[in-house]
C-alpha cells in the first residue's frame, strides 16, 4: 500500500524531537510569555506527528486546543500576574 | 545558595547540552526502531475491521451507520453516550468557569465607556478581518461536513472560538459587543446546542411511546431495534441520520462556551476589584 514507511518515521521522530527542544525551552524560558510561545509550537509539533499517525480529526482538535485555547488562557493568567519569572 | 563560580556553570551547560543530544539521539533511534509500532500499521484489529466494515456499508443494512466517516461513526453512532457525557462534563466545566469569574450584581459586562481598548495596528486589524471570515467559514464546513470528512461538532467549535479570541486580541472586547458576541447571547447560544443534542438523543424515547421497539441515541435501524431510523439523507445531502445534528448542536455548543470564557477572563482585574470592592 504505502511504499516509503521510513520516510514517514523519519519526520515522526523529526516532529517529536522539535516537540522535545520546544518543551525544554518552554520550561527554561524566564520570559512567560516566550514560554507560552514555545509551548504553542511544541503543540504544532505533536500536530504534525497526529497528522503522520493518521488522526486528522485529532489535528483539528488539537491545533485548535494547543495553539489557540491553551495559549489564550494562559497569556490571560499571565496578565493577571507578572510577565517575568523571578528565581 | 552560594554563587556559582564561572566555570561551575559552565561544566551544568555542558552536561545539560550533552544529556539533551544524547535523549535526542536515542528519541530518533527510538521511533526509528519501531517504539510507535509499524507506521501505518499492518495489521487491523478486529474491532477497527468491525467498524470499517459496516460503518458505510450500504449492503448490509443491519448494522450500518450511514457514515462515510468511520471516526464520526464511533464519536456519535456506536459510542454515542460517551460522547454524549463527554458534552455534559464540558456543559458543567463552562458553568463552573462563569460561576468562578461572575461579577454579583453585574448582569451583563458591556465595556463601553468603560474599558476602552484601541486593539493592534492597523495592518493587524485588516488582516485578522480576512482571516475571521476564513476560520468561520472552515468551522462551519468542519461542523457541517463533520459526518462526511474528518472533523465534527467540537473541532468546529474549537475553531469558530479561536475566530472570536483573535478578535478579541487584535481589537477589543467593546469590537466583539457592538457584533453582538456577548455573554447575554453566548450563554442561550450554549444551552440551545446542549438541548438540541439531549433532543435528537431522545427522540427515540418519544418514537418509544407509540409501541416501537427503540433505544436512546438510535440512528439506523439496528437488527434488535429495526423499525426506527433518522432518514440517512434527503437527495444529494447526506446527513448520516442524526449524526448532522449532533455536530451541528455540538458546533453550537462548543464554540458558543468558549467564546463565554474567553469574554470573562478578558474582564480585566481592576473591573473585579472596583465591582467587588463595592459590596
Amino acid at each position: 500500500m504505502i511504499e516509503q514507511p521510513l520516510v514517514i518515521e523519519l519526520l515522526l521522530a523529526f516532529s517529536f524531537t522539535l516537540a522535545l527542544i520546544f518543551a525544554y525551552l518552554a520550561v527554561m524560558e524566564r520570559d512567560l510569555i516566550r514560554a507560552v510561545v514555545f509551548a504553542a509550537g511544541q503543540s504544532i509539533a505533536f500536530a504534525y506527528a497526529y497528522y503522520l499517525l493518521f488522526a486528522p480529526d485529532i489535528v483539528l482538535a488539537y491545533i485548535a486546543v494547543g495553539v489557540g485555547i491553551y495559549s489564550m488562557i494562559l497569556i490571560f493568567a499571565i496578565s493577571k500576574t507578572e510577565r517575568y519569572e523571578k528565581v | 545558595m552560594k554563587a556559582k563560580t564561572l566555570e561551575e556553570e559552565k561544566t551544568h551547560e555542558v552536561i545539560i547540552g550533552a544529556g539533551i543530544a544524547i535523549l535526542l539521539i536515542l528519541t530518533v533511534f527510538a521511533i526509528i526502531l519501531g517504539v510507535t509500532g509499524y507506521t501505518p500499521s499492518e495489521n487491523i484489529r478486529p474491532l477497527a475491521q468491525f467498524y470499517l466494515y459496516y460503518a458505510m456499508n450500504t449492503f448490509k443494512k443491519e448494522l450500518w451507520a450511514a457514515t462515510p466517516e468511520a471516526v464520526n461513526s464511533m464519536v456519535w453512532d456506536y459510542r454515542g453516550y460517551d460522547t454524549l457525557f463527554e458534552t455534559s462534563v464540558f456543559f458543567l466545566a463552562v458553568i463552573g468557569a462563569v460561576s468562578v469569574l461572575r461579577l454579583p450584581g453585574v448582569k451583563d459586562v458591556v465595556s463601553k465607556g468603560i474599558l476602552s481598548g484601541r486593539g493592534l495596528s492597523l495592518i493587524v486589524k485588516v488582516i485578522t478581518k480576512f482571516i475571521v471570515a476564513f476560520i468561520l467559514i472552515v468551522a462551519i464546513s468542519i461542523a457541517i461536513h463533520g459526518n462526511l470528512t474528518p472533523g465534527g461538532g467540537f473541532q468546529a467549535g474549537a475553531a469558530v472560538s479561536i475566530a472570536s479570541l483573535i478578535g478579541l486580541a487584535a481589537f477589543s472586547r467593546i469590537f466583539l459587543e457592538e457584533r453582538h458576541v456577548t455573554t447575554k447571547l453566548m450563554l442561550p447560544i450554549r444551552v440551545l446546542g446542549v438541548v438540541g443534542i439531549g433532543l435528537v438523543a431522545l427522540v427515540p424515547a418519544f418514537i418509544a411511546l407509540s409501541g416501537i421497539l427503540v433505544f436512546a441515541m438510535q440512528n439506523q435501524p439496528k437488527v434488535w431495534a429495526p423499525n426506527f431510523g433518522f432518514p440517512p439523507g434527503f437527495g444529494d445531502f447526506w446527513l448520516s441520520g442524526n449524526q448532522f445534528y449532533y455536530n451541528f448542536f455540538e458546533f453550537l455548543a462548543v464554540g458558543a462556551g468558549f467564546t463565554v470564557i474567553y469574554l470573562m477572563y478578558s474582564i480585566p482585574e481592576y473591573f473585579y476589584k472596583e465591582v467587588l470592592g463595592k459590596k
